[in-house]
């Protein structure tokens, strides 16, 4: 740490700490080396901590591992399966970070020993650490609908729950739709990626269908829970956008698919069978695997963390961002699992990183959230969530946030709402891939 | 990021804030950088850059879009989650920051009615958008087209609650395809 961050930190701390207690002078983290920080994943939050932590601090040695060398935001993914949008404007390579002193390295991290603080590679490598960041994402639970598979996934039932081929295999699915057909999505018990996202992705595919003289198909949601994100903005839009063509099923009224059969292409409920034209099956999801085998999952499957730090509640020198984490008792769904999320969530642990490094307590934590949802030419609407520090916990700000205005006092007044909106999340896309990558 | 503005940074960090500032506001800020760009500076394009705008501008709208006083689409969301003090520091901190402005070309058929229609803006802002009359008042040069665009289309519209009467009654003098020129002639303004 240059002395000007530890000046700036050492205020930081006086500022943060409670007015009776004394204030431990910053100790020498390493005798005479410089500290290590291992990022493993190269999402959104771990190309934001690595980032951030050589900003922060340029005399750390970061080094970001990541399987793929090029990344492709979910974020707007959904616009791909209308044709609004191209996978390869949601691609960004990881030049930007090299440039900041980020270390690269492709490939895969198959073991974390927390004692020994050393992360094992795929290739035989292995990586000492100081401060270990996991920013692994999610992976997949695909016994969770009996009958799919991960090879059905990346055959002929894609989920496209992470934007890329499946994306595209799916869009194809989506055009050689007949007229009158059915597109069923079917959505996993809460906690999963992207709150929205199940919904945006109706309005999408309604969008392609309504457009290309299918409109007696139908897309089905078959939920298995009884609500959702932004569901009165999206329930406005569907009827007024697509009337007729989206149907949604929650999991009380049988919207919980238990079993699929690829060859006939049915899904099950405990109550009924439902035949698809397209069968997009959402699979539940947990953690992303390296977490899981780190040992720092709880029973469901996601990584709880200090809601102040993003330190893991299981390893002390492991801090996990993004979707892999579960955030305390938030009461917002446990902090949405979103791109944006995953971004400030980055900002937040690189800064208690490097305080910790240097003997520091954290500086406070401000978590912010910004998604954006595209239903139709001109109409987008977000969510806001502000978190803060309140005595020691972190806390939703219920004065803030919340979802656009699902009404206005004229229609003149929504249209420009709604149009606004559905540019800004293109604003929004390109500053925060910007923000992680660049 | 260039390594001009890594050099930027670093001395932002030693001399060019007072550190005491910084140091208080810069964890706050930070959370701005996702859609603001960093040190303000906007890669577009329809999200403005904030860093080197005046005080006065900025912490006035922040403080309108808090208290309902300004129509926006989605900042009072944010606003509402920050104290008065944070928002006044968040504008000194953004307005200490460089004005960066980001030259967009467009063609030269376009950039002349831009000319022609922002006649009437010179007054306030300037013959380029770079010389506001007071501080109140934002620069725009080498601002995001898409952004001032939108902006326009703000106050062109009654149904919201937009303040300066002014700034409502000038825009709604200019023609629809007025807007998108306007925009497109602050944007490709280099200073």
């Amino acid at each position: 740490m240059n002395p000007f961050n530890r000046r700036a930190f050492l205020k930081a701390a006086v500022a943060a700490a409670p007015v009776t207690a004394s204030l431990a002078l910053p100790r020498p983290a390493r005798a005479g080396r410089r500290a290590s920080v291992v990022v493993v994943g190269g999402g959104f939050g771990g190309a934001t901590a690595a980032k951030y932590l050589k900003k922060m601090d340029a005399a750390l040695d970061v080094t970001l591992v990541e399987r793929e060398k090029v990344y492709v935001s979910c974020p707007l993914s959904n616009e791909v399966l209308s044709g609004h949008g191209r996978l390869e404007d949601l691609q960004r390579g990881y030049d930007g970070l090299k440039k900041h002193g980020v270390n690269v390295v492709f490939d895969d991290a198959t073991d974390v020993d927390p004692a020994a603080k050393r992360v094992r590679l795929k290739s035989g490598k292995t990586l000492g650490y100081d401060a270990l960041v996991l920013a692994p994402g999610i992976d997949f639970d695909y016994g969770g609908v009996e009958g799919y598979s991960e090879q059905l996934a990346n055959t002929t039932h894609p989920h496209a729950w992470k934007a890329g081929p499946q994306t595209l295999a799916l869009r194809k699915q989506l055009q050689a739709m007949p007229d009158g057909g059915t597109f069923i999505i079917t959505v996993p018990p809460k906690p999963f990626r992207c709150p929205p996202g199940p919904y945006e992705r109706a309005a999408q595919v309604a969008n392609y269908l309504r457009d290309h003289g299918k409109k007696k198909a139908k897309v089905l949601i078959l939920d298995a829970n009884d609500s959702f994100s932004k569901k009165a903005l999206f329930e406005q839009a569907w009827k007024l956008q697509y009337p007729g063509m989206i149907e949604w099923v929650p999991g009380a009224s049988g919207g919980k698919v238990v079993r699929m059969d690829a060859k006939a292409n049915t899904v099950h409920t405990d109550f009924q069978d439902y035949k698809a034209d397209v069968l997009n099956i959402i699979p539940p999801h947990h953690a992303g695997a390296i977490a899981v085998k780190a040992g720092l999952a709880n029973v469901n499957g996601w990584c709880g963390v200090n809601m102040l730090t993003l330190e893991s509640e299981v390893h002390p020198d492991i801090w996990v961002v993004g979707d892999s984490t579960i955030h305390g008792e938030l009461p917002v769904y446990d902090a949405p699992k979103s791109a944006h999320m995953a971004n400030t969530q980055a900002k937040t642990a690189a800064g208690a990183i490097i305080a910790k490094l240097n003997g520091l307590p954290a500086p406070e934590p401000f978590i912010v959230n910004t998604c954006y949802s595209v239903t139709d030419k001109d109409w987008g609407f977000s969510v806001v969530h502000i978190y803060r520090a309140i005595d020691g916990k972190l806390v939703y700000i219920k004065e803030a946030g919340g979802i656009s205005p699902v009404n206005m006092d004229s229609e003149e007044a929504l249209k420009l709402q709604r149009k606004l909106e559905s540019k800004y999340v293109h604003g929004w896309l390109h500053n925060v891939l910007a923000d992680a990558f660049a | 990021m260039k390594a001009s503005s890594l050099a930027l940074l670093a001395g932002l960090l030693t001399v060019g804030m007072q550190p005491a500032l910084a140091d208080e506001t810069e964890d706050l800020a930070r959370s701005c950088n996702s859609c603001h760009g960093f040190n303000g500076v906007s890669v577009g394009p329809n999200m403005p850059s904030i860093g080197g705008l005046s005080e006065a501008y900025l912490k006035n709208v922040m403080l309108q879009w808090k208290r309902g006083e300004r129509y926006s689409a989605t900042m009072g969301r944010h606003f509402k989650g920050y104290s008065d003090e944070e928002l006044s520091k968040l504008a000194t901190y953004f307005s200490k920051l460089p004005w960066v402005p980001v030259v967009q070309q467009a063609d030269a058929k376009l950039l002349a009615h831009g000319k022609a229609a922002t006649e009437r803006c010179e007054t306030c802002h300037g013959a380029t958008g770079s010389e506001p009359d007071d501080a109140d008042t934002p620069k725009m040069n080498g601002q995001w087209a898409q952004y001032l665009e939108l902006e326009l289309l703000k106050y062109r519209t009654d149904a919201v609650n937009m303040p300066h009467r002014k700034m409502r009654n000038n825009v709604k003098r200019m023609a629809a395809e007025d807007l998108p020129a306007a925009a497109a002639f602050y944007a490709a303004q280099p200073k």
